[in-house]
């Protein structure tokens, strides 16, 4: 009894791991080749992440703009923030204002130590964003499963917020 | 040795032929068996599978295919060990739930060897768990161990996993043969209730400091549900039956009759007692509410099959709470939880029954035979006792083995001192053997209780003549 619960336990195991291998492979890999693959044409490219690790459309609208600041109380331009270092990377964002109010959070570099913490940083990146600009500062909350990215950008973000004098 | 315990327990001695012949019973018997044995067959692989998908969510989550570097890999093999670790601590739960399916089919006492044998595996991967995530993270981030250690600490959540750690950590070393021993038994318990805080406090870390179990993903659905299961179960065969047993059955102490030297005898009243459902061969375990006695569970054989209203179990004094048994007063209050239990004729799978007992392992003995239909000449009793003062129960049990038309041997003395053997000196110079007690040994369910060290030469004797393991039946009496 004992050799066939054994047996035919290590079996199905082996079984399960060997979907769980095939399941886990096809995401993961995505993940970091997202930034070579440049527009996404092809299968692999996802158009979801834009707003989250690469510097993409708002990117470049925050330089058109230029970083100019015209006085009073009404500042306009677009701001970027101390780099945070965490355990898994470096967190950074930008900030877009228009007249004294942050319009667009841009991540310009989230955790990304490995393919985990890139997959975090993009689940969380637009939470924290929607949550910035709801609140118009940084004072938010952390997103679950993602506290070392949320602490970073939160601390970036507040630096942002400080340098464009909001 | 005169066996004063008649009482209005016992059943109608079963006179009446069993219905079937040998061979259809033993046909009936073997298709059971067979039942039994693919449901524990099913019930192991489940928990193998259970701890591969503790591996599995692993690698399905983001960034397993993607690992980088010492601290990576140092990292994902502490994600995977803390995951095991926890899925084996949900099934050792599962295991001590005393879930009524477990019971029947491996039978408490071996789920509960199972659950030991898997308290120190478990420690070792938990220890691992927080060494390698260390460890990994340091290696990552630069830092060395200690200073990755306070890190860890003002994470959220992490010092209530380090909590669980340390209660787990008491909890197993409070296990270990040699430490158990030493501890008085509540103290083992109150220390070992502790797991449940451990299992507790342990979640909130998965949760938020893990990436594994993110929020909105299946993984963490899956995990939560393991853990409500585990707890529900516990919650409902440890805490809510039991509770129901006692109160719907309303037991009660009527007499406490030494039957020999540090035996008693303790007489029970209550309602529907046989609607407990009780099979000859089980124990229950008992809680007398006196001043003295309220604080300490004993697991007790019952010594004869209850009647409707009228319970009896017997009970040695092998510790010092059970000593204090013998001074229960009438009229205390007993609970009960069980009857478990699988020393029963549930478990026969063959035509003949050799049953063979010594000391207090008469009771379950006792009232497996009073259970169980048999024809003249189908079960055979072997009663083994030191002296004079082993022999309680033995009138009962001669007397019920007369009226089912079985054979009865007594071998009374001392264990042999020439070779290590279960019988009698003189015995062993006759060269008796089990086969010669036992002459359709082969072909018989042997069950075999007693002091554990006699009664493994009784089954290692018995798997030497050649008995099929899923024809030796041994109560374990430590629970």
């Amino acid at each position: 009894m004992r050799a066939r619960i054994v047996a035919g336990g290590v079996l199905s195991s082996i079984a399960v791991l060997v979907i769980g291998w095939q399941l886990g492979g096809q995401p993961a890999v995505t993940a970091p080749t997202q930034q070579s693959t440049t527009s996404g044409s092809g299968t692999t490219g996802t158009g979801s992440t834009s707003d989250g690790t690469s510097s993409g459309t708002t990117g470049t609208t925050g330089g058109t703009t230029g970083t100019g600041t015209t006085g009073g109380s009404s500042v306009s331009g677009t701001f970027a923030g101390d780099t945070t270092e965490t355990r898994y990377g470096p967190v950074q964002v930008q900030i877009t204002v228009a007249n004294g109010k942050i319009t667009d959070v841009t991540a310009l570099q989230l955790t990304n130590s490995d393919g985990r913490s890139v997959q975090i940083s993009q689940q969380a990146a637009p939470i924290l964003r929607q949550e910035a600009l709801q609140a118009q500062s940084a004072q938010i909350q952390s997103v679950s499963g993602a506290t070392f990215t949320s602490e970073g950008y939160t601390t970036s973000l507040q630096s942002a917020i400080d340098k464009a004098g909001l | 040795m005169i066996d004063t315990a008649r009482t209005s327990a016992h059943r109608p001695l079963a006179a009446a032929p069993a219905a079937e012949t040998l061979d259809v019973a033993a046909r009936r018997r073997r298709r059971a068996g067979r039942r039994r044995t693919a449901v524990a067959d099913l019930l192991g692989i489940v928990a193998w599978v259970s701890a591969a998908v503790a591996v599995l969510l692993w690698l399905v989550s983001p960034g397993s295919h993607t690992v980088v570097g010492i601290g990576g890999w140092l990292t994902d093999a502490g994600i995977v060990a803390g995951l095991v670790a926890t899925d084996l601590v949900l099934v050792m739960l599962v295991l001590a739930a005393r879930v009524p399916l477990i019971d029947r089919t491996f039978g408490q006492d071996n789920a509960i060897a199972v659950h030991r044998s898997l308290g120190k595996p478990v420690l070792y991967l938990l220890l691992a768990h927080g060494a390698l995530l260390t460890l990994g993270y340091g290696a990552s981030a630069g830092t060395g161990p200690i200073a990755e250690t306070i890190a860890l600490f003002s994470t959220p959540d992490m010092p209530l996993a380090y909590l669980g750690l340390g209660l787990f950590v008491a909890v197993v070393v409070t296990s270990l043969v040699a430490v158990r021993r030493r501890l008085p038994y509540e103290a083992w318990h109150v220390i070992h209730l502790l797991s449940y805080a451990a299992v507790l406090v342990a979640l909130p870390h998965m949760l938020s400091v893990g990436s594994v179990l993110a929020e909105g993903t299946w993984q963490r659905v899956y995990w939560i549900a393991l853990y409500v299961l585990a707890l529900g179960l516990i919650a409902l065969y440890r805490f809510a039956l039991p509770l129901v047993v006692t109160f719907r059955h309303r037991i009660r102490v009527v007499g406490v009759e030494t039957i020999a030297p540090g035996v008693v005898s303790i007489h029970l009243a209550g309602r529907d007692l046989d609607r407990l459902g009780t099979e000859g061969g089980q124990y229950g375990v008992w809680r007398f509410w006196t001043a003295r006695t309220w604080w300490h569970a004993h697991p007790v054989s019952f010594s004869a099959v209850p009647g409707r209203d009228r319970a009896r179990i017997t009970v040695r004094d092998l510790g010092a709470g059970s000593a204090r048994l013998g001074r229960i007063t009438p009229g205390a209050f007993v609970s009960l939880e069980g009857p478990y239990g699988l020393f029963t004729s549930r478990a026969r799978t063959a035509p003949f029954l050799a049953l063979v007992a010594s000391g207090i392992g008469i009771t379950p003995v006792r009232s497996l035979l009073e259970d169980t239909d048999l024809r003249p000449g189908e079960a055979t009793v072997l009663l083994r006792g030191t002296d004079a003062d082993q022999q309680y129960l033995w009138h009962e049990t001669a007397e019920l083995a007369a009226a089912t038309g079985s054979r009865l041997y007594a071998m009374v003395g001392h264990r042999a001192w020439s070779r290590e053997s279960w019988m009698t000196e003189e015995d062993v110079r006759r060269d008796v053997t089990l086969q010669s007690v036992f002459p359709n040994l082969l072909q018989s369910d042997l069950y075999v209780c007693g002091p554990r060290a006699w009664s493994d030469l009784v089954v290692r004797e018995a798997r030497l003549a050649g008995v099929p393991e899923h024809q030796i039946h041994q109560e374990r009496f430590e629970s």
